[in-house]
């Protein structure tokens, strides 16, 4: 009697297992081949997000590719989904709300590799690239400035919780250490700090060979994708939202670059409330450079400026006609007293009082 | 390109009836407002227009204090939801008897007067009499300023258009307080 008992347990026990795979499996297979509209659409939440896509230069390509499918990492990734559709029965959040993990972030920007290598590597070579430790264990800067939550604005901004619980010691002595240390070498500075992915965006066509004169004027001014994550307001502010700062040198007003990727730097490069050219991290340069936009000479991902002058100075320069890249500047020598932002004419030829700028 | 649900529903069954990860996908919505419906959300509409109107500048319409007021209704300000339902049912009414329009259809100079009266207390109505219109004309007052100077974060100020009309930048462009000045070159200037 007893055994018969556990043999039916088991049978009913094998069938719901069985049944669950033929479910999942099923499903799991039409979610992978069939089109958004039929799979990620069905949730009327995702709706915004299948819009702005369908708009946006990725439009070709498949929401997968970029947030994996359910089981592509694991269950870790298959919890977190679900618990995406979770937390909107459990609410009924507006899909206003509707926002990935930090965690889920940073998966989705290692799918950006596969197909922007150079940006993700040129990325990778510079100081945009910095990781937790980097930014928060620094010595220097942890004794001189205490540690503070809007850290989190240019360093960190999809980390989801606090500076304290990030970092221990918040104090200026230290020891510090991280409190979660599988962030030591997470990047602060993600793709999405700078792109907004589900944003306004042209595919890439073929120009009209015939007359080539029409390929300059079917070009786009700006690119909608390139915009600045405000972690204040958790959302993107394309380029042309960003505001051009009004910035003063010692109470004369600045003439700052045009180029909107001006403002995207200036956020997080910033100069302090008052707006005076120089404080703080403010770079907007000033003297024979004023006007020039930081892309000018500073490769976009990379920021590499090192083959920048021979853009625009010949062999010797205009005025002084000597090389550039010789003359007493930061550019050849980090010590010099003429940082190549803010250097003017009058730095050099003290004695000609503002000769032309 | 949109399907209905209906048809996605019923593929969905099809490959494996896992309608059982989206049960909660269902449901049909009357008004696109959380809490209002069409008709209130017109009328305060016109109301917080009335109070910022747009000229050179954006309005209350301009930068979506509907949005704001409707999404604090089942908010923060949940409290208020009934003094909104009863308030607009009455101006309505009062409207529907004295012009036989909603207050919405009413000429602008015609809405602000209706405006004034309500302000000083003096419009006709049995519901007025236990509920000040001061009051309720106040806190519309007050709810379209919020919406329409407050963060977007809370639904109004669309585009950040009331930041930009006082030149806020936003997002703020403030800098970490360095501790020393690294610039020399303009120290030189200075002197
Ligand atoms: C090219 C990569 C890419 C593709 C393709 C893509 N997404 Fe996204 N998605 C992102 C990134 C990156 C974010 C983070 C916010 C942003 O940058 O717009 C995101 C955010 C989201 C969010 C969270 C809401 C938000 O805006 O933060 C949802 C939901 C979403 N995507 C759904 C989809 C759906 C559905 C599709 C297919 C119709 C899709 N995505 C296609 C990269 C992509
Ligand atoms: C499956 C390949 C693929 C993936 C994954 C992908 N992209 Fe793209 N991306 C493209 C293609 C292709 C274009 C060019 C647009 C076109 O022609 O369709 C593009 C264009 C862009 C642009 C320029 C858009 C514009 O408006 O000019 C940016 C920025 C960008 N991608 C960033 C990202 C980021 C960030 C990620 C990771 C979240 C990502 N991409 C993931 C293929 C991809
Ligand atoms: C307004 C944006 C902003 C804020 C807020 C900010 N930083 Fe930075 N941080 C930067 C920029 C920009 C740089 C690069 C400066 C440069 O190279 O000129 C930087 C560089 C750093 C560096 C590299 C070493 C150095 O001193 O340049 C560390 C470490 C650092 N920040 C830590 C912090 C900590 C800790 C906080 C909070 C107390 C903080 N930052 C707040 C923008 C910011
Ligand atoms: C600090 C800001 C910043 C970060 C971080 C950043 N980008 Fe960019 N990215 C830009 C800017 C600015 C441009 C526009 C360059 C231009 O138009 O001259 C750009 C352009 C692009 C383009 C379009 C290139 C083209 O030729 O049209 C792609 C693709 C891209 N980025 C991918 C990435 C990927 C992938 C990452 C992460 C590994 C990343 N970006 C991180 C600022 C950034
Ligand atoms: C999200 C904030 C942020 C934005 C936006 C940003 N930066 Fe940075 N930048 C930093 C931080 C932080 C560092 C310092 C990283 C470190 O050294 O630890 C840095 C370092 C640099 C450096 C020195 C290191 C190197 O790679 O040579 C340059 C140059 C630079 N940024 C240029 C730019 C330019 C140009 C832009 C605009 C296209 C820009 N940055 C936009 C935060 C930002
Ligand atoms: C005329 C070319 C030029 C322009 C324009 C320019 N830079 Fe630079 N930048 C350089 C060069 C060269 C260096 C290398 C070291 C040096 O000379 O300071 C550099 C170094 C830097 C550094 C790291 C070293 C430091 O001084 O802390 C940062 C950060 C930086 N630039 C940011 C910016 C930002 C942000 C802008 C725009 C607001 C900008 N730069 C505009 C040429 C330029
Ligand atoms: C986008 C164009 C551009 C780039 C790139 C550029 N410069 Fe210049 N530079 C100028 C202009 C314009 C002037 C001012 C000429 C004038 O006022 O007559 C100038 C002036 C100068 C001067 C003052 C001496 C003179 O003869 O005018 C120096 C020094 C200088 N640049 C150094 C550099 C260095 C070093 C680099 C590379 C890091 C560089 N520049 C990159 C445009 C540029
Ligand atoms: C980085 C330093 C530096 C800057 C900035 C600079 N100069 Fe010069 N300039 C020099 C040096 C060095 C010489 C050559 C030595 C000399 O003859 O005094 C020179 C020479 C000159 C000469 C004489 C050239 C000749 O053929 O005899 C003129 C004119 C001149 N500079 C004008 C300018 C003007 C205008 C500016 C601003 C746009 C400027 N300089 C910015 C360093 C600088």
């Amino acid at each position: 009697m007893k055994q018969r008992k556990l043999y039916r347990i088991f049978l009913i026990a094998g069938i719901v297992i069985a049944g669950f795979f033929l479910i999942s499996g099923s499903f799991y297979t039409y979610w992978s081949v069939a089109s958004p509209q039929k799979t990620c659409l069905s949730c009327h939440e995702i709706n915004p997000s299948f819009n702005t896509w369908e708009a946006s230069a990725h439009r070709d390509i498949s929401c997968f590719e970029c947030h994996g499918t359910a089981l592509s990492n694991g269950l870790h990734s298959l919890k977190e989904k679900s618990g995406m559709v979770f937390t909107h029965m459990k609410t009924d959040v507006a899909s206003e709300n509707l926002r990935m993990t930090e965690l889920q972030l940073l998966q989705t920007m290692e799918r950006c590799k596969n197909c922007h290598e150079s940006e993700f590597t040129n990325w990778k070579s510079g100081g945009h690239s910095a990781g937790y430790a980097d930014i928060f264990l620094h010595e220097t800067h942890n004794k001189t400035e205490q540690l503070n939550g809007d850290c989190l604005r240019c360093h960190g901004m999809f980390y989801e919780k606090t500076t304290a619980d990030l970092v221990d010691p918040i104090s200026q002595q230290g020891p510090w250490k991280l409190i979660e240390p599988e962030k030591t070498r997470q990047p602060v500075i993600p793709c999405m700090a700078c792109h907004q992915i589900h944003a306004p965006g042209e595919t890439v066509r073929q120009p009209d060979f015939a007359n080539p004169n029409n390929i300059f004027y079917a070009r786009n001014l700006t690119k909608n994708s390139v915009g600045f994550y405000s972690r204040h307001e958790k959302k993107h502010f394309q380029l042309e939202q960003l505001p051009r700062p009004d910035m003063v040198l010692f109470g004369d007003t600045v003439q700052t670059p045009a180029d909107p990727v001006y403002r995207l730097c200036v956020q997080c490069h910033a100069p302090s409330v008052w707006h005076e050219v120089g404080t703080s991290d403010d770079h907007t340069p000033v003297g024979v450079h004023q006007g020039i936009s930081c892309n000018a000479c500073h490769e976009p991902h990379s920021n590499n400026q090192r083959n920048s002058c021979d853009k625009c100075h010949s062999d010797v320069s205009k005025n002084c006609r000597l090389d550039v890249r010789t003359m007493n500047t930061t550019y050849a020598n980090p010590a010099s007293s003429n940082d190549i932002h803010f250097v003017g004419c009058v730095n050099c030829h003290p004695d000609q009082k503002k000769k032309s700028n | 390109m949109n399907i209905t649900r209906r048809k996605f529903i019923q593929s969905l069954s099809l490959a494996s009836g896992s309608l059982l990860l989206f049960p909660a996908c269902g449901g049909s919505q009357k008004s696109v407002w959380r809490f209002l419906t069409t008709e209130e959300a017109e009328t305060i509409i016109a109301l917080a227009e009335q109070i910022i109107p747009g000229d050179q500048d954006p309005g209350a319409t301009d930068a979506g204090v509907i949005n704001f007021i409707d999404k604090q209704l089942v908010g923060f300000y949940s409290n208020f939801q009934e003094t909104y339902r009863n308030g607009i049912a009455a101006l309505n009414q009062y409207c529907h008897e004295k012009f036989s329009q909603p207050f919405e259809k009413l000429e602008w100079n015609r809405q602000t007067e209706v405006l004034k009266l309500m302000e000083k207390n003096s419009i006709e109505g049995e519901y007025w009499k236990e509920n000040p219109a001061s009051r309720f004309f106040r806190m519309i007052r007050d709810h379209s300023m919020q919406g329409f100077y407050g963060s977007p974060r809370h639904g109004g100020n669309r585009d950040y258009v009331s930041y930009k009309m006082i030149r806020i930048d936003f997002p703020h462009i403030i800098g970490q307080n360095r501790y020393a000045s690294r610039c020399e070159t303009l120290n030189a200037f200075a002197k």
